[in-house]
């Protein structure tokens, strides 16, 4: 009968159901299994309001629309340009450090694509390099980010697996700057025969950028600097954000019209709105499955057959690249890692570096068919077939996977910057 | 008529979403001043900024709701002709609506309880007058899922209509 009961909602939900209503079918007819009286669903869902580090969610992500309707996509590839246009290969690495930069602020919604890519796409092909090149570039990099603060996935692992979102904003610096570097050196290499740089390094632009993006440069320093130096919580920083960013773009700037503000606030709303609905609802189908034992189970059958912590993260990434593939990250995070976490606590993974391994992989379903966000996005914005767009990103999926492998197997990359000792 | 009062509905959400957000960043940043600079702080903002955010979690879903763009994997589905896809999406349109009117029911109960046993929040407010927006929420959802599976019905039947989505 639960098979039965699992197989139905399962075609549901790959027929199109909405991903809460599936979760909340299955909290309902647990609770009713369990004789518990159904109003402990709304209880559960509920107690989304007993979460402080959620008030980061809207703030951030409402911010990060904000910033993308706003010049401040073109000015970010104006000043990285000025940094890095001289490398060899210079304006992929542009590419590549834009769009991590800009990912980590607007929480990998897909809002990296729309608003650089339609900028860095043109440009790169402006710079005659390789169409194919082009394509996979800016739409793997479109994720890239997603392990710096203060990226929407991170914030949301720190409130399902109940730890610190500072440690996570600290321990996902050296994961997201290996996955950084790896696919910069590749643009470098595979363009090493264009030596022609971009342009010639020069201060005086370096200054002109800078002047230009003026009253975008406290944001880095307030969010980044206020954060990992402690002086801000998660939640502090997002209001201080979303305030100066509706401040500067709306009064100082003027580059959103009043008008257009309450669609702006709409459509991320919107987003979060479909994120925090499936958290409320898994908020409730999660203590059911912990009250039953599943994770013990889980434990019982996965012990069955491994023994050591490295077959274990093996496996684990084998599921997760699954997982990623059908499920997008949000969703995943919030029905999964709770099952996860007891798990692998007793494989002796650090439930941090879980989580840095969890996003990492995570970040790949974005490239994965067949629900890719990022095929798409990039399909939709640059009017290509899906399956151009797929093969274009298979070099940089590789690059991807071996960095996420190295971030598995090597805990200390997450850890070292938690402990200093 | 009907149409009218859809635009009706979808204004007063758009318009109850923009000014919780605004709420919450304002209530958010003046609780750092107070904190940092005048080094005090309202005992009650903490928890009232939890509940806005709970406040744009509802009305957040009801918004996707409103615009069919609630997050899915609708792998199989895209593999289906034009009209047996309508079909499908409107088997599935019935499966969610009967969840989210379970939803509205039970959080209605829910807040009918809180009501009675005069339940509080923020120190002294009755804990209804905030928990409503969940059977209010789920009610919307409800509202808005049937609307657009009658637009699907209607479109199976060759008689498509234009619905209000609010974009």
């Amino acid at each position: 009968m639960i098979v039965l009961t699992a197989l139905v909602l399962l075609l549901l939900a790959l027929f199109g159901a909405p991903l809460f209503a599936i979760i909340a079918a299955s909290a309902l007819l647990a609770f009713s299994r369990e004789e518990i009286d159904l109003s402990a669903v709304a209880i559960e869902f509920f107690s989304l309001a007993e979460m402080p580090v959620l008030i980061a969610i809207p703030l951030f992500t409402f911010a990060g629309y904000l910033l993308s309707e706003s010049g401040a996509p073109r000015r970010l590839v104006r000043v990285t340009s000025a940094l890095f246009g001289w490398m060899p290969g210079g304006l992929a690495v542009v590419a590549v450090a834009a769009c991590a930069f800009f990912t980590a602020f607007t929480g990998a919604s897909g809002v990296t694509i729309i608003a650089l890519g339609a900028i860095l796409y043109p440009a790169l092909r402006e710079a005659a390099y390789d169409d194919r090149f082009n394509l996979g570039l800016v739409t793997s990099a479109g994720s890239l980010g997603l392990l710096f603060a203060p990226s929407l996935p991170l914030i949301l692992y720190g409130v399902v697996a109940q730890i610190p979102v500072d440690d996570l904003f600290r321990a996902g610096v050296a994961p997201g700057m290996l996955m950084l570097v790896m696919l910069a050196t590749y643009c470098i290499v595979v363009n090493r025969e264009r030596r022609q740089p971009l342009s010639s390094f020069s201060w005086r632009e370096v200054g002109a950028a800078l002047r230009e993006a003026v009253w975008e440069l406290p944001l880095p320093i307030v969010v980044l600097g206020g954060i990992y130096s402690g002086y801000f919580a998660v939640s502090e920083a997002a209001a201080v954000t979303a305030l100066y960013v509706l401040f500067i773009d709306v009064v100082v700037l003027r580059e959103v019209s009043l008008r257009r503000l309450p669609g702006i606030m709409r459509e991320s709303m919107l987003l979060v709105g479909g994120i925090m609905v499936i958290l409320g609802v898994s908020l409730a189908s999660t203590n059911i499955m912990i009250d039953a034992g599943v994770p013990q189970q889980l434990l019982g059958f996965i012990s069955g057959f491994v023994s050591d912590q490295t077959t274990f993260l093996l496996l684990m990434l084998l599921f997760l690249l699954l997982l990623g593939a059908i499920l997008d990250i949000f969703s995943a995070l919030v029905l999964v890692v709770p099952l996860m976490l007891p798990v692998a606590a007793s494989f002796d993974v650090d439930p941090v570096h879980l989580g840095m391994v969890f996003l990492a992989t995570m970040q790949l379903g974005y490239l994965t068919p067949p629900v890719g966000l990022n095929l798409f996005i990039a399909g939709y914005r640059f009017d290509k077939p899906i399956v151009d767009v797929y093969l274009s990103t298979l070099p940089f999926f590789a690059i991807l996977l071996v960095s996420v492998v190295i971030i598995a197997f090597w805990p200390e990359l997450s850890l070292w910057l938690l402990r200093p000792s | 008529m009907i149409r009218r009062l859809g635009h009706a509905v979808a204004w007063i959400e758009d318009a109850a979403l923009v000014l919780v957000l605004l709420a919450l960043i304002g209530l958010a940043t003046t609780e750092i001043v107070l904190r940092n600079v005048f080094d005090t702080g309202l005992v009650w903002a903490p928890e009232l900024t939890r509940l806005m955010v709970l406040w744009l979690a509802l009305l957040g879903a009801v918004v996707a709701s409103r615009s069919d763009r609630h997050i899915r994997i609708d792998v199989l589905a895209r593999l289906l002709p034009p009209r047996g896809r309508l079909v499908v999406t409107l088997l599935v349109d019935v499966f969610t609506i009967g969840v989210l009117a379970l939803l509205c029911f039970h959080s209605a109960r829910f807040v009918l309880d809180a009501y009675e046993f005069e339940d509080t929040l923020l120190e002294a407010l009755p804990a209804w007058w905030f928990q409503i927006i969940l059977p209010i929420g789920f009610g919307l959802m409800v509202l808005h899922q049937l609307v657009l599976a009658f637009a699907r019905l209607m479109a199976l039947a060759g008689r498509p209509i234009a619905i209000e989505r609010g974009e």
